[in-house]
């Protein structure tokens, strides 16, 4: 019997690699988390769920928020009792993360990571890809078929027959393919909303690209006046205005065009490499880096990663009385993406 | 009559399964979409209007910053843990300008100058100001500011 569950496996390497991405962010951050302790509470202007606070939370309380995320998200980027951590994981990164834009400043850099977490923690991601079983089977109990770490393929070469028809879609029904179209359009949307505001608040002037240079100029010379480093190309583009009216047209095409890339796997894959772009320009002309962005996160739900690593074998060599599962993968599991 | 080891026993409905296909990837879409028919200057998170890169500004801007000044009367550039205690330098810009508008310079200048005692940086005095600068002549040509007005000086050195 032949199941196809492409987008449960890729939803599992999705939340490795978006909860990856949040545990790993927040242990770095953690020191300049942890600094904000420090500031006055003056300073302190709390917005999205931290708004009804009058005052800086307690500092006991940042510190466990920043420890919760760490642990939770290592247990949940391992797939680790993953229906408690990757909700806990969603919920203390954007509270950790609020709370870091509520110092006056909205950095717009982790927005995307907390709402790809928050979709994540209520989706079947802990199907596949995960390094720690779920539950033991114990004598005379069938093993979990969520436990399964394998298309079915290596019980085949390894000589023992599938246990048939009991996948992860099977069971329940949910193939998982809503959670991957919700991240993507959380993607989509959210490059949506970035034109949108350029056109309001910009206007026709975003349009001849002097808004452009303006900003570019802006940023920079905010960057220097306060210590930090100017882009090197900021000169020669702000000097070249010529360059500004192609590259608004194509930051445009890219925010205002982000809905073609639910279209299919080619509008999918055109779109990405030319949002990954719009970082890297942004990089290169700003000094401002979207981390998650630039590496290609964001992007993921609308990538087909459940083929990329096809060969790849999912780990799941921890679990000794590990078995496989007839989770049999099509092997031409179609050309739609989501 | 399913085979030995299946499940037919759906834990959704079949419908519920259907509706929710379309109806949570349209529920994100709304909520994410949804600050961009509100307020253009409103922000929030995680639900943002990304109003970043958006505003049209003037060519001439006003910087808020904090600088110290040398023992010779040199202007040195401080960096952004400097100057707000935070690596990042939109933190650092925001929190200047709002202590300049919330009348507190005089004590962004003395917690600057405590972080410059503390740091070890050889200045004698930090200065919070705001400088009026053409930002394109900055950028391209290395342009001094217009003109700087000084909202507060406190002195760096240890009192003996």
């Amino acid at each position: 019997m032949s199941v196809e569950e492409p987008f449960l496996r890729r939803l599992g390497l999705i939340r490795v690699l978006v909860a990856g991405y949040a545990t790993a962010w927040t242990a770095v951050r953690a020191p300049h988390l942890l600094d904000h302790l420090d500031f006055d509470a003056r300073r302190f202007d709390p917005v999205g769920v931290l708004a009804p606070l009058a005052g800086p939370p307690a500092g006991i309380a940042v510190i466990a928020a920043v420890a919760a995320t760490i642990a939770f998200g290592t247990a949940a980027t391992l797939g680790w009792r993953y229906r408690l951590t990757g909700p806990a994981l969603a919920m203390f990164f954007l509270a950790v993360t609020t709370y870091r834009n509520s110092w006056g400043q909205i950095f717009h850099t982790e927005n995307l990571v907390a709402l790809h977490l928050a979709v994540l923690a209520v989706a079947p991601a802990d199907r596949h890809w995960t390094l720690l079983p779920r539950r033991r089977p114990g004598p005379g109990r069938r093993p979990s078929a969520r436990r399964d770490n394998d298309d079915g393929r290596s019980a085949a070469r390894a000589g023992r027959v599938p246990v048939p028809a009991v996948t992860s879609a099977g069971r329940d029904g949910d193939d998982g393919r809503w959670a991957v179209r919700a991240l993507a359009v959380a993607t989509v949307a959210g490059y949506v909303v970035a034109g949108v505001a350029k056109l309001r608040n910009g206007g026709t002037a975003w349009l001849d690209g002097e808004v452009l240079v303006n900003q570019v100029a802006f940023d920079n010379a905010r960057k220097d006046v306060l210590g930090d480093v100017m882009s090197p190309l900021a000169g020669f583009f702000v000097e070249n205005r010529w360059l500004a009216r192609p590259a608004v047209w194509a930051s445009m095409a890219v925010e205002l065009g982000a809905p073609l890339a639910l279209l299919g796997r080619r509008a999918a894959a055109a779109w990405s490499l030319a949002a990954w772009g719009f970082h890297l320009a942004i990089l290169v002309l700003m000094a401002i880096v979207f981390p998650y962005h630039l590496l290609g996160l964001a992007l993921v739900p609308m990538l087909p990663l459940e083929e990329w690593t096809r060969s790849a074998r999912p780990p799941g060599f921890l679990s000794k009385n590990h078995r496989y599962t007839a989770t049999i993968c099509s092997e031409n599991p179609g050309r739609r993406v989501f | 009559m399913p085979a030995p080891g299946t499940s037919t026993r759906p834990t959704y409905d079949a419908a519920v399964i259907g509706v929710r296909r379309w109806a949570v990837p349209v529920a994100v879409a709304a909520m994410v979409l949804a600050p961009a028919f509100g307020d253009p200057a409103a922000d929030s998170y995680p639900l943002s209007s990304y109003p970043m890169f958006s505003a049209d500004r003037p060519t001439r801007a006003d910087l808020a910053t904090v600088v110290g000044v040398t023992a010779v009367g040199e202007t040195v550039r401080l960096s952004p843990e400097l100057i707000a205690g935070a690596d990042e330098p939109i933190l650092a810009a925001a929190t200047v300008s709002r202590s300049i508008r919330g009348g507190q310079s005089d004590r962004l200048c003395s917690e600057a100058a405590d972080r410059m005692r503390a740091a070890g940086f050889e200045a004698v005095e930090a200065v919070v100001r705001t400088e009026h600068i053409d930002v394109v002549a900055y950028v391209a040509d290395a342009a001094d500011p217009l003109a700087v007005t000084v909202h507060a000086r406190c002195p760096v050195t240890a009192a003996p």
